[in-house]
């Protein structure tokens, strides 16, 4: 008979009754498996006296800690999800939104005098801004330049397949073509409502942001206390690999790229006036200054401490790849038609590339 | 990007603000080894029990099945204490640099032996493929071949062999780094 693999020999190490009679009876005479045994079991006690660390934690201690965390953190939930603008701060203190918010603040600006709402912004580049991990904490929330309403929450929900997850959206739902290594089974299905909110500016609060910067703010142009802003964002969709996991295998998501409407002031106006307020981190705001002022390109904003970025092309439309520096996880999105669209997973940059071009769309 | 807020959201939701109230009882059961689980990858008491109760807390707004508390649990915190690796390899250095600052004592020598090895295993752990790593580690912790199996959607033939592989891929960078030095 063949040789057994080794990672049945492996087995023979610590759980022998998980191998097959005939497997063992086969290693037992066999001086090629004899050796290989040797060998994993030698690997294996090397493994397990690297590995071990004596801990005798003191469970009464461990409990008492958990229980404080645990009532610490209850108020906080509550309010979370029963105040919508307290929701929609949360959703926004997420890196990855405060993107949305604080350029689309900015760049939302941009149309001019209009006087109706008019749409100003409307996302079909991603362009990456990188900014370390303490800059990131600094990134202001949009209500500390103003007032935040929302109009429509974020809701979030799982369907039953892709199809209804189609038919609520109607977003097309990829399918992908080849799972990579490690990720199996059938994906649950999320939607996401459309979100909106509108937003007025707010002098005296920028004032107070600068001065909890310790700086002053210069005086508002004319016409920026006040005017508003609507930031609409969604529907979207996101087929999850997770089982019940921790952590998600992988995620491809679809959203309806943010836009922003205006029935503010120029662009440039409120863009230098928010760049020149203190407290917005110098690397930032510089980058920020160098995107365009057409209202088409969302930054995204990545914590440099932990991620790099690279280009790639997703059937010719330039994609922005995330990868972070420990080689955990990666993710591409690209912006098409006014969707952005995202694959990310615990794998690497080749294999998210290559699910994210292997997508087939359903019509 | 507001992709996040479709991808985080949904894992988040479940049991949102209501604790277990089975959670006690499954951590007056389950701590020590889940700290155990930890301080394999972390190589360090005080952050495996941080990285154990991080976990716990995740776990007791959660509605995993009681009977899989234990597995779930496992798994959480080796994912957990992997992404906390590198954080916890600059804390390492940085105790690591205390200790040689301070006066010789005649335990100085192993003291810093031990820190040296244990940098040096979590180094290769923190190399290795995820998936390598996290069966690894589950099954050094004592979950069985169909536990790990489930855990990370092997067939239980398959966990033998990726164990051996993270095994020999350990050793061998420990021989590696260790001729290097």
């Amino acid at each position: 008979m063949r040789h057994p693999t080794d990672g049945t020999l492996r087995r023979l190490v610590d759980e022998p009754a998980g191998v097959a009679d005939a497997d063992r009876e086969h290693v037992a005479n066999c001086p090629v498996c004899l050796s290989g045994l040797a060998a994993a079991q030698r690997d294996a006690a090397l493994t397990g006296a690297a590995l071990h660390l004596d801990t005798a934690p003191d469970v009464d201690t461990g409990w008492r800690r958990l229980s404080r965390s645990a009532a610490d953190e209850r108020p906080r939930k509550t309010v979370a999800s029963t105040t919508p603008a307290h929701r929609w701060r949360a959703a926004l203190r997420s890196p990855v939104l405060a993107v949305a918010a604080v350029v689309a603040l900015l760049v939302g600006a941009s149309a001019a005098a209009a006087t109706d709402w008019l749409q100003i912004f409307h996302t079909e580049r991603i362009a990456p801004v990188a900014v370390p991990d303490v800059d990131l904490a600094k990134l202001p929330e949009l209500d500390a330049f103003g007032e935040l309403k929302v109009t429509e929450e974020v809701s979030v929900r799982q369907v039953a397949d892709a199809a209804e997850a189609q038919r609520v959206t109607g977003l097309a739902v990829p399918q992908v073509s080849g799972l990579p290594r490690g990720v199996t089974g059938e994906p649950t299905y999320h939607v996401v409502g459309k979100a909106s909110a509108e937003f007025t500016f707010s002098a005296a609060k920028a004032v107070q942001f600068a001065a909890s910067a310790g700086g002053k703010a210069p005086p508002p142009p004319a016409g920026l206390d006040g005017s508003k802003f609507r930031l609409v964002v969604g529907p979207g969709l996101a087929a999850v690999w997770a089982q019940d996991r921790p952590v998600p295998a992988m995620v491809v998501g679809r959203v309806t790229a943010p836009t922003v409407f205006s029935s503010g002031i120029p662009f440039p106006t409120a863009r230098d006036y928010l760049l020149s307020l203190p407290g917005l981190p110098g690397n930032v705001a510089s980058q920020l200054r160098n995107f365009s002022s057409d209202g088409t390109t969302l930054p995204l904003f990545i914590p440099a401490d932990e991620m790099t970025t690279s280009s790639a092309d997703i059937s010719g439309v330039p994609a922005t790849v995330l990868t972070s520096k420990t080689g955990v996880m990666a993710a591409v999105v690209w912006v098409d038609k006014g969707v952005v669209t995202a694959v990310a997973g615990s794998m690497s940059a080749d294999e998210v590339l290559s699910v994210a071009r292997g997508l087939r769309w359903s019509r | 990007m507001d992709v996040s807020v479709s991808v985080v959201v949904p894992v988040r939701t479940e049991g949102r603000g209501a604790v277990r109230a089975d959670l006690e009882e499954v951590f007056r059961n389950t701590y020590p080894r889940v700290v155990a689980v930890a301080a394999r990858v972390l190589g360090s008491r005080d952050q495996a029990e941080d990285v154990a109760q991080e976990v716990f807390l995740t776990f007791g707004r959660s509605s995993v099945p009681g009977g899989e508390a234990l597995r779930w649990l496992s798994v959480a915190a080796a994912h957990t204490a992997l992404n906390h690796l590198r954080s916890g390899r600059r804390r390492t250095s940085r105790e690591e640099a205390t200790h040689h600052g301070e006066a010789a004592s005649p335990d100085v020598a192993d003291a810093v032996v031990t820190l040296d090895e244990r940098r040096r295993v979590r180094a290769a752990l923190a190399r290795l493929p995820r998936r390598q790593a996290v069966a690894l580690v589950l099954r050094h912790s004592g979950l069985s071949y169909a536990e790990v199996a489930t855990a990370l959607d092997l067939s239980p033939g398959s966990v033998g062999t990726i164990v051996r592989r993270a095994e020999s891929a350990l050793r061998k960078e420990l021989n590696q780094d260790a001729s290097s030095d």
